[in-house]
């Protein structure tokens, strides 16, 4: 068997795919809101279904989810990610609610509550995939948040990629100095190795980060970073930038109107709505 | 008041260490001085200049006794935070120091925490100053290594600081890079009047740059003298690790009677009295014919980067590297040396071409299969070492493949490496140079035909270098072919025998050290310094230059008329 | 310049057991990367599912354990499932808003009570108990919320027909397996064998004493944890119990006929006690690390 370079299906594939989805942003419709509105417009999503049972309600505030989701431009990875849970989650439900007896009823019901997660996380991911993780941290401490979390989000906006590449050397290290893998019975002895390659590779990697976050928290210290915890002159100065505008009440405006539009299309076209 | 750094009868101890790490040191650094600070491993560099900014003893606690005053602050009564306005700290391992995702924040970083209004102007301020201003937008993990020291200098400049300390600055910076970095550091020496203080092992940076040098042993300030007057004293130097510059070994040992000289021109000037050098004695190098180790033909290797375009690193290349080479890779960063080093490996298959390592193809065989024929050694030993101990470390190899007489083999090397009174540590708490040595101790265990090394010298200080030098040297015995990737050319002139000079994934050349050392046009082009006496050798007319300061006082024995 | 100084100053050693607010934040970041890291490889590794049956590692859960099992519990518990949202949620664009929030508190309280359960990390079988117990929080709470969002979300749910039974017998499974294969093949073993060999050596690369039988965490951390174990644990059980009732699986003769009583809403009453309980420990650890940061603070 011969091995080549391959563009998809390996681990470079994945890497950079990774890379791509965290720091590839693909200025989608809401990176160009407030934060601190986008945030808000997901509250609203992220609660108001849970009021209504109304299958028409529910089904237009679905539409709105997935048409924000269309204008963000979602990446393939996590749209398909998620098209994928939504369609197995549903079918194993009906699979189990049939049997246990189930009917009509019961497919319906549980089509409401499909409905409504599946909205709550159209709304996420429109609202937090194309927003970049510095400004959403922005947001998040502009809402007194603790400083910790901004930190912890640029942290891990920077580290990513390294650690990442770290890692792939241990692992490699421990491929070409261990026993080559025999395949056992249906090549059962690869997944295994590999399982017990990816546990033994935290140890070393353990210890190594361990010795570098003695330098970071150390550097943290003299570059005021616990001043800025106790003083508010910083906080007030890195979120300056946040400003809202004329395009930020526009996009209230609009989801108010959409939100009070389909209760009201539902109140008028109630579908299959169940009596007790 | 002209000292801005003042320390009375300091000491600090670790706590549960049983040896104080300083001892009463006295010093006084003064203002727009600068300092570099000297002493071999372990003798409290690192520690005293921890208590510059507070770090000692409010961060690391212990037994503090005596007294240190910073540009007015009394380190006792202040916080590392206020300390921290007046003293930068730049951290060896400076890529930890980043702690956010684009050179531009990073470098505000400092300014926005302690609330200063003008944060903005002064990283812009502190990147142009540096030359970094085009990079504001790029992602740390983007850069290069001499980048990102730059950056964690521009941090820390921003703050304006009355004293900048920077911990070793060559231990992780190719040579050429630290060149930068120094340059950089005596621009803000000269222009702000910052006073600059470098933890250094490198003579010859010493010599150029540095005012005044603190020599530290034992935990005590033993001397703190002006430079010129401290390179003098090359016999003490060297009793701490500290081996003079090349130039001022071949000035002494030709005219001993003349001034130290400081750099290349100086050097040239004190010899001037001694006539015109002969030719080097070489052997020309013949053209090898023997069996090939590694060939490739017709390699063309690229990846997809982030945006998703593919970029060639390996451009159409064919080599061969034969038995009984010392091949050295040289190349800018980015100019496709680790590819190339990953493509030999077999970790990686080429988009196009063969790649064959001992008669096998690497794209037939497994890299498992091919690690019996091929080692990498990465720049970062750390990150090879997967077990508790060194001697775990070498024997994983051999006993995972149940090779015959492994035992005997492994106290061999650990013998041979000097390794086996450390036998049973963790690689991690050795020193660099141990460390090194536990890698070639990796290396030498898997009794590879062809064996690959990412900087070996890198990051060690200059004894322990000439130490893995010669271990290198030694490995001929034992291993066919030896391919070194470096920006080390002390290690070029040294050891190899043969240099591959690689430009945007091509060989732009395949020669000898000496006439790399020749050729000024070709070393411009790839960013590469030559070792201080092969540039001597070019300034005093000696064609090709010398590599070791033997040959360029034997050029000078040879002298067509004689020197006395 | 500064006089001579007449007498000599001198800085006493603190209590080497009291961690200082930098060895704090250091066990949090540590914390936070490592578990982020393992979380992109659960994000890449494949789920099998079979039938009801899904077998997918849904964490590495023996990269936070062995955290708390060597560090203070209490930060190195905060950082972990921060590692997760940061990482691979915020990172990857799977951020899930409010969601987050709870994933975050379960396994934080579950990874707190585990870590805090560890007198000795070089004893395997604390470690492996302390795995188990963090998965076992942590995916109970998770379960139980699963749940309440199908109650919340369907109209009458327990009057739909086949529905409790197929959520309890969907979330019994997804928490057998959760159990089995995070908290126990990648949790407990790996974490008994990398805390028994990391102990020690890793403590000293940060500037720590280890942690042992004679120095345990400072407070009363482990008294207080095996409370809120146990909280947990009752809470938990009585909100199994609450959707027992509803799905009409009933366990012998205890057929409670205050429900013919009080009707259905008496089931409302059951949730919300277990609903009480939980928020109650919750508000109890955080008013116990209040109160340990406060006796920190005189300390020092």
């Amino acid at each position: 068997m011969a091995r080549k370079q391959r563009d998809v299906l390996s681990v470079e594939w994945v890497k950079l795919e990774l890379l791509r989805t965290a720091y590839a942003t693909r200025g989608g419709l809401m990176s160009k809101f407030d934060p601190r509105v986008v945030v808000a417009w997901y509250l609203v999503f992220a609660v108001v279904p849970w009021l209504t049972h109304n299958i028409t309600t529910l089904s237009v505030l679905f539409a709105v989810g997935a048409l924000a989701v269309v204008l963000s431009r979602v990446g393939p990875l996590v749209l398909g990610l998620f098209i994928f849970g939504l369609v197995t989650e549903t079918a194993y439900i009906f699979a189990v609610a049939w049997f246990f007896d189930g009917d009509v009823q019961t497919v319906m019901a549980l089509l409401t509550l499909t409905l409504k997660l599946g909205t709550v996380a159209l709304a996420s991911m429109a609202a937090f995939v194309s927003l970049d993780p510095e400004k959403l941290s922005d947001a998040l401490v502009s809402m007194h948040a603790p400083p910790l979390l901004s930190f912890g989000v640029s942290y891990g906006y920077r580290m990513l990629p390294i650690i990442m590449e770290e890692f792939h050397t241990i692992v490699d290290g421990y491929r070409l100095r261990s026993k080559p893998v025999e395949r056992g019975f249906l090549g059962w002895r690869i997944p295994a190795a590999v399982a017990f390659a990816l546990v033994r590779s935290f140890y070393p990697m353990m210890l190594n980060t361990a010795k570098r976050t003695r330098t970071t928290v150390e550097a943290l210290e003299t570059r005021g970073f616990t001043f800025a915890g106790e003083s508010k002159a910083g906080r007030s100065m890195r979120l300056a930038y946040l400003r809202l505008g004329p395009r930020d009440a526009a996009l209230v405006a609009v989801t108010v109107a959409l939100v009070v539009g389909a209760f009201m299309f539902g109140q008028h076209l109630p579908l299959l709505s169940r009596d007790f | 008041m002209t000292a801005v750094i003042a320390i009375d009868d300091l000491s600090f101890r670790y706590p549960g260490a049983d040896q104080p790490s300083l001892r009463g040191v006295d010093l006084r650094i003064e203002r727009g001085d600068f300092c570099a600070v000297i002493g071999g491993n372990g003798s409290g560099k690192t520690t005293l200049c921890k208590t510059f900014n507070g770090l000692i003893p409010h961060f690391w606690t212990g037994e503090f006794t005596g007294g240190a005053t910073v540009d007015g602050l009394d380190t006792l009564e202040s916080s590392v935070a206020a300390l921290s306005q007046s003293v930068g700290y730049v951290y060896q391992d400076f890529g930890n120091q980043l702690v956010r995702p684009t050179v531009g924040t990073d470098v505000a970083f400092g300014p926005v925490n302690y609330g200063l209004a003008d944060f903005r102007e002064r990283a812009d301020d502190a990147m142009r100053v540096l030359g970094i201003d085009h990079l504001a937008g790029d992602y740390v993990w983007e850069l290069s290594g001499g980048q990102q020291h730059l950056t964690a200098l521009a941090g820390v400049l921003a703050m304006d600081p009355a004293v900048i300390v920077v911990d070793e600055p060559v231990a992780e910076l190719a040579p050429a890079r630290a060149e930068e970095t120094y340059r950089m550091l005596e621009r803000i020496n000269r222009e702000r009047g910052t006073t600059i203080v470098v933890i250094e092992h490198h003579a010859e940076f010493i010599a150029r740059y540095a005012g005044s040098v603190v020599l530290m042993a034992a935990g005590a300030v033993r001397w703190h003298l002006p430079v010129r007057e401290a390179l003098a004293r090359t016999g003490e130097l060297a009793e701490h690790g500290i081996p003079s510059p090349q130039i001022i070994d071949a000035v002494s040992r030709l005219a001993p009677e003349a001034e130290v000289p400081l750099n290349v021109g100086e050097a040239k000037a004190a010899l001037d009295g001694l006539g015109a050098p002969g030719p080097v004695d070489r052997r020309p190098a013949e053209a090898s014919s023997a069996r090939p180790i590694a060939s490739l033909t017709g390699v063309t290797h690229g990846y997809r980067d982030v945006h998703g375009r593919l970029s060639k690193v390996i451009d159409d290349m064919d080599l061969t590297l034969r038995e009984g080479e010392r091949i050295a890779l040289v190349g800018s960063n980015g100019a496709g040396k680790s590819t190339l080093l990953n493509l030999l490996t077999g970790i990686k298959v080429p988009r196009k071409g063969t790649v064959e390592i001992d008669g096998l193809d690497t794209r037939r065989a497994r890299p498992a299969e091919l690690a019996d024929h091929v080692c990498y050694l990465y720049q970062r030993a750390e990150q090879m070492f997967l077990k508790d101990s060194v001697r775990e470390e070498i024997a994983m190899f051999p006993t995972e493949r149940a090779r015959p007489g492994t035992d005997a083999l492994v106290e061999e090397i650990l013998d041979r490496l000097r390794l086996t009174e450390m036998a049973d540590r963790d690689g991690r708490t050795l020193s660099g140079g141990q460390q090194r040595r536990v890698t070639l101790g990796i290396g030498l265990a898997t009794t590879p035909a062809l064996l690959l090394l990412d900087e070996p010298t890198s990051s060690l200080d200059v004894g322990t270098r000439a130490d893995v030098v010669a271990m290198l040297a030694a490995l001929a015995e034992t291993i066919r072919c030896v391919v070194v990737a470096t920006h080390d050319m002390h290690l070029v002139a040294e050891w190899a025998d043969r240099v591959l000079v690689l430009d945007s994934g091509r060989i732009l050349a395949d020669t000898a050290p000496a006439d790399l050392f020749d050729d000024p046009a070709l070393l411009e082009t790839v960013g590469l310094v030559p070792p201080q006496i092969s540039a001597l050798g070019r300034e005093v007319g000696i064609h090709p230059p010398p590599l070791t300061v033997d040959e360029f006082v034997s050029a000078y024995a040879q002298a067509p008329v004689g020197g006395r | 310049m500064t006089e001579p100084r007449t007498a000599t100053r001198k800085r006493s050693l603190p209590d080497p057991n009291q961690l200082s607010s930098s060895q704090k934040l250091m066990v949090f970041v540590l914390s936070m990367t490592l578990f982020g890291l393992a979380n992109i490889f659960t994000e890449i590794l494949p789920e099998f599912r079979l039938g009801p049956v899904e077998l997918s590692v849904s964490y590495l859960a023996f990269v936070p354990v062995v955290m708390v099992s060597l560090f203070h519990p209490l930060y190195a518990a905060l950082g972990a499932p921060l590692g997760e949202i940061v990482f691979v949620d915020l990172l990857m664009g799977d951020f899930s808003g409010i969601g987050e929030l709870e994933g975050y508190i379960q396994l934080a309280l579950g990874l707190y009570v585990g870590g805090s359960l560890v007198r000795d990390p070089s004893r395997k079988w604390q470690v492996a108990a302390a795995a188990m117990v963090a998965v076992l929080i942590d995916k109970g709470v998770g379960g139980v919320i699963d749940m309440s969002k199908v109650w919340v979300g369907v109209e009458d749910a327990e009057y739909v027909d086949g529905l409790p039974e197929s959520i309890l017998v969907i979330e019994g499974f997804a928490f057998a397996s959760d159990f089995i294969i995070s908290g126990i093949l990648f949790g407990a073993i790996p974490a008994a064998y990398l805390a028994a060999r990391l102990h020690g050596k890793i403590e000293p690369l940060m500037g720590m004493t280890p942690r042992d039988a004679d120095h345990p965490v400072p407070g009363r951390a482990r008294k207080n944890a095996a409370f809120i174990a146990l909280a947990v644990f009752l809470s938990l059980a009585s909100a199994v119990f609450t959707f027992l009732e509803a799905a009409d699986v009933k366990f012998g003769v205890w057929e409670p006929d205050f429900l013919d009583q009080y009707g259905t809403g008496f089931l409302w009453v059951g949730a919300g006690a277990s609903l009480v309980v939980l928020i109650g420990t919750v508000a109890a650890a955080r008013a116990n690390a209040r109160r340990s940061r406060a006796e920190n603070e005189k300390e020092r």
